[in-house]
């Protein structure tokens, strides 16, 4: 029995990690088509906000929540000077931000220097027979199902939500509906860098906290976007970082955590091989978005 | 359409983009030499018949047999070598290269069948004489002319031509259809969408007419204009190009 | 002109001479053929009065043409952008340093290490592509799957310290890296020093010269044909996935063949020449001088090393904030590359 739990919570932090990793990058690549590779970087970002305010004394959930705000208000500045230029044009993107997250890397290594000194795990740790657990990470995975749940709503009830659909369907139409697309893409890429500093900043605690801190999340996120494909946001995540971790949990189990990793590559081009549109084209077909752009 | 010896048999193909029903259980034969006519309202399906036809689009349920060959699994470029030539209802020619780029871009596109089709085309269109020009600079009609020519370049059996004289001047439309009708006297398949109802007069043997998706109407030319049915789902486009 | 002659013959005939001016590079008028020809030819008088260090120099900022050449073709020809060009680069290098190391006293020995660093190269190119093309994935999945190769090969090849790790006689030593790797060699020839400038300036050469008729040829026309209007080419008759796997493969062949140019350079290789940094490099040398310009990034490419290597070895910090605002700066104000905007400039004028 605990055995199975702990089963169960390595499963669940492998996944909950990929899922917090991948979710910022998700959003921009689902709504708008742009990949945003400086998304490690925002990542970083966010791990140094909140470090930064936890030494001034600010308490921990309000520190990461600093640091939410604070990598979505540097998105928007990004957004608006450079990738605002690129969109329709996915690898010009791609490309750019790759530039911008080399300076920001070296950047923060000029700035920063090269160690911040790390953030105590919040919490203590459960035992459960011969195994403990870490509340910490168990908060974390309740914590995603939360933002998903908060996500969806956004998409579902809100009136920004509904335009971000539309924009995202048929932007001409949207245009032509009087939906100011430009700020809706805004507003999107902020989103999307605010989950990515928010995730930085809780991930922060558990990780050493350095300038190429983000080079860590590059394979994971990017294999986790790659499987959830862009159809759909929630149940891209949901189903890729779900998938993903019921691979790499017992593999990393067994043969340590590189193997997990290569394991998780491997499924990415199987995956891709027999769903090119990522797991979340399965519910395609029930959201009426075609993606077959020949005619 | 009973003959056994149809080149091109399509049987009950189905189609769905969401809750869109672009083609449902589409019958449709093709002889050799038989030169046909795919009319219908916009939106009525016939560009994705075509699609199906070509293997752009799969089908949900149904059949196409090519040539005694079932291809409905086969794909695009599987079919082109098999001997299927298709244009796209917006010009699709390599603006950036030369018209012979163009050509010969399509001559090595897989095993060449007979090309006499293509010089014929070629000769009768004048395209012969602008080989060296980009085709970036070439008129519409003329870019419309290349892409049939490409089509052709590697001798198939069947072409299917989406729109090719939108946006033609009638004298233009008028050689159009003058020499698709002497390609088909020479044996070569052809299939036509076309909204130009003076083109369709003067070429079709027989007229298709695709409504919601589904075949509303076949027959002669004077058959099917005649039914007050059909006038009316393809009324707005009869005054617009009798206008 | 008759009309089956016109559509028998390929345009432009296919001598090398005519596919070598064929319209996709630039520089072809005779005055630019000349100032490539005094360039080649500053190349191999320039060992006359330098020094073999200085010359090997020289050879370093060259070394890794092929690879920019490759991600040319690839990109900016065939509109299909990879990241991973560097594991293709490692990959080549240490097979080499396996193989070369473990036949020491073989005459062949090196030899059969190039040949077997460029089969590894282009075998992990065709597997890993095969999955991608013929999946026929959305273009962002590309460059993002062979990021992640490149980095998973980093990861790996750091991990592969001590004696477990020894293959044959030659240990792959970790995230020190392999280190000793044998020079090429021809009877009592080993290439080093001035021999190594002029086998890298011999193989660039040949490379570019060998990829300009390619662009030039039909392959090459199939592929801009592809990056144009893939279903277009398709249904000319194309199989498109199996064109871009072709290109993938020989884009991957050539970064191989930097690789072991760069292992003859320093008898040495590590991990980090796959790790995340070196990664962004091909993509910055291609973009910075014009993707779709053979000539353009072969350029950058030995002005950029050259940069990158005068500031590092002055201790730079800044190397990498200004490598990647160049990158920037580039996509948002020349997306076309800045020599090729800089050669249509000069070539306009001129008319
Ligand atoms: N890729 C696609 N995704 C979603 N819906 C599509 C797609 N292609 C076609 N449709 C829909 O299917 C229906 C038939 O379209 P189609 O283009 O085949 O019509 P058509 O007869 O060619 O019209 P037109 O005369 O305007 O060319 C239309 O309602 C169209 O919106
Ligand atoms: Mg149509």
């Amino acid at each position: 029995m605990p055995e199975a739990v702990s089963l169960l919570y390595q499963f669940g932090t492998n996944a909950a990690f990929l899922l917090l990793s991948a979710l910022g990058l998700i959003v921009i690549l689902g709504m708008m088509n742009i990949i945003n590779l400086a998304h490690g970087e925002f990542m970083m970002l966010g791990a140094y906000a909140a470090t930064a305010s936890v030494q001034r004394g600010v308490p921990f959930p309000l520190a990461v929540l600093i640091a939410a705000v604070a990598v979505g208000l540097f998105g928007v500045v990004i957004e608006r000077l450079i990738v605002r230029r690129f969109y329709g044009r996915e690898l010009g993107a791609l490309v750019v931000t790759w530039g911008i997250s080399l300076i920001l890397g070296q950047g923060a290594l000029l700035l920063f220097g090269p160690f911040m000194p790390p953030i105590a795990i919040p919490g203590g740790a459960v035992a459960l027979g011969d195994y403990s657990f870490s509340v910490y990470w168990l908060f974390l995975i309740v914590l995603c199902g939360v933002l998903l749940a908060a996500l969806a709503f956004v998409y579902r009830a809100t009136r920004f939500g509904l335009q971000a659909r539309a924009a995202m369907q048929n932007a001409r139409m949207a245009r032509a509906l009087g939906i100011r697309v430009d700020r809706i893409y805004m507003a999107t890429f902020a989103l999307g860098a605010a989950l990515a500093g928010l995730s930085g900043a809780l991930l922060a605690p558990t990780t050493s906290i350095a300038p190429f801190m983000g080079q860590q999340f590059v394979a994971p996120a990017f294999i986790t976007v790659v499987v959830g494909g862009g159809a759909s946001v929630i149940g891209g995540a949901l189903g890729s970082s779900g998938l993903l971790s019921l691979v790499q949990t017992p593999v990393a189990f067994l043969f340590g955590t590189f193997s997990g990793t290569l394991a998780l590559l491997l499924t990415a081009l199987v995956v891709i091989r027999l769903l090119p549109g990522g797991v979340s084209s399965i519910g395609r077909y029930f959201t009426r978005r075609s993606l077959a752009a020949a005619r | 359409m009973s003959d056994g010896d149809a080149l091109l048999r399509a049987e009950g193909l189905c189609k769905r983009f969401g809750g869109v029903v672009a083609a449902q259980s589409i019958d449709f034969a093709l002889r050799r030499g038989e030169l046909r006519c795919v009319i219908g309202p916009n939106g009525a399906g016939k560009s994705t018949f075509f699609s199906l036809l070509c293997g752009i689009q799969r089908p949900d349920a149904g059949r196409i047999v090519f040539d005694g060959r079932d291809i409905t699994r086969l794909k695009p470029f599987q079919r082109v070598r098999l001997g299927i030539g298709l244009t796209f209802q917006t010009n699709r020619a390599f603006h950036a290269m030369t018209v012979a780029e163009n050509l010969e871009t399509a001559r090595r596109g897989g095993a060449a069948g007979d090309d006499v089709h293509f010089q014929t085309a070629l000769a009768s269109f004048g395209l012969a004489a602008q080989l060296e020009r980009p085709a970036s600079a070439l008129p519409h009609h003329e870019l419309q002319w290349l892409e049939i020519c490409m089509a052709l370049r590697r001798g198939p059996l069947l072409l299917l031509l989406d729109e090719p004289t939108a946006g033609m001047s009638p004298a233009e439309t008028a050689r159009t259809a003058e020499v698709l009708t002497a390609l088909a006297a020479d044996g070569l398949a052809i299939a036509v969408v076309e909204h130009d109802i003076a083109f369709v007069r003067q070429v079709a043997q027989t007229v298709t007419v695709l409504h919601q998706g589904a075949v509303f109407a076949e027959g002669s030319f004077a058959e099917v204009t005649a039914r007050d049915d059909v006038r009316r789902i393809y009324l707005g486009h009869v005054h617009e190009a009798a206008a | 002109m008759s009309v089956a002659a016109a559509s028998r013959a390929a345009p432009r005939g296919s001598g090398l001479a005519r596919l070598l001016n064929g319209p996709h590079d630039i520089g072809r008028t005779p005055g630019a053929w000349a100032v490539l020809a005094a360039g080649l030819a500053s190349f191999l008088v320039y060992p006359h009065w330098a020094t073999a260090f200085q010359a090997t120099n020289v050879a370093y900022y060259l070394l890794n043409i092929p690879m920019a050449l490759g991600l040319s073709l690839l990109w900016g020809y065939g509109g299909v952008l990879s990241f991973g060009q560097v594991a293709f680069f490692a990959v080549a290098g240490y097979v080499y340093g396996i193989v070369a190391g473990n036949l020491p006293d073989a005459p062949w020995g090196t030899w059969l290490g190039v040949v077997s660093g460029l089969g590894a190269s282009a075998a992990l190119a065709a597997v890993f592509g095969y999955f991608i093309f013929y999946a026929r994935v959305a273009a962002w999945i590309v460059p993002i799957l062979t990021l992640v190769l490149a980095l998973l090969l980093s990861t790996f090849l750091g991990l592969t310290a001590g004696s477990m790790w020894t293959v044959g006689q030659v240990p792959l030593g970790g995230y020190n890296g392999m280190t000793g790797i044998p020079a090429l060699q021809v009877g009592t020839l080993t290439f080093q020093d001035y021999a190594f400038y002029y086998l890298t300036v011999g193989v660039v050469v040949l490379c570019y010269i060998g990829l300009r008729a390619w662009v030039n040829a039909h392959r090459g026309q199939v592929l801009m044909a592809i990056r144009e209007d893939t279903l277009r080419t398709e249904l000319l008759g194309y199989d498109v996935r199996r064109e871009q796997l072709r290109a993938f493969v020989l884009a991957a062949t050539l970064a191989g063949v930097s690789g072991l140019l760069y292992v003859q350079w320093g008898n040495y290789i590590t991990p980090s020449v796959t790790g995340l940094q070196q990664a962004a490099l091909p993509v910055v040398w291609v973009a910075v001088g014009g993707r779709d310009s053979l000539l353009a990034v072969a350029i950058c490419t030995f002005l950029l090393n050259q940069l990158s290597y005068v500031l590092s070895s002055a201790g730079n910090q800044y190397a990498l904030v200004i490598i990647g605002a160049l990158l920037v700066a580039v996509m948002m104000f020349a997306p076309e590359g800045i020599v090729v905007t800089l050669a249509r400039r000069t070539w306009r004028r001129r008319r």
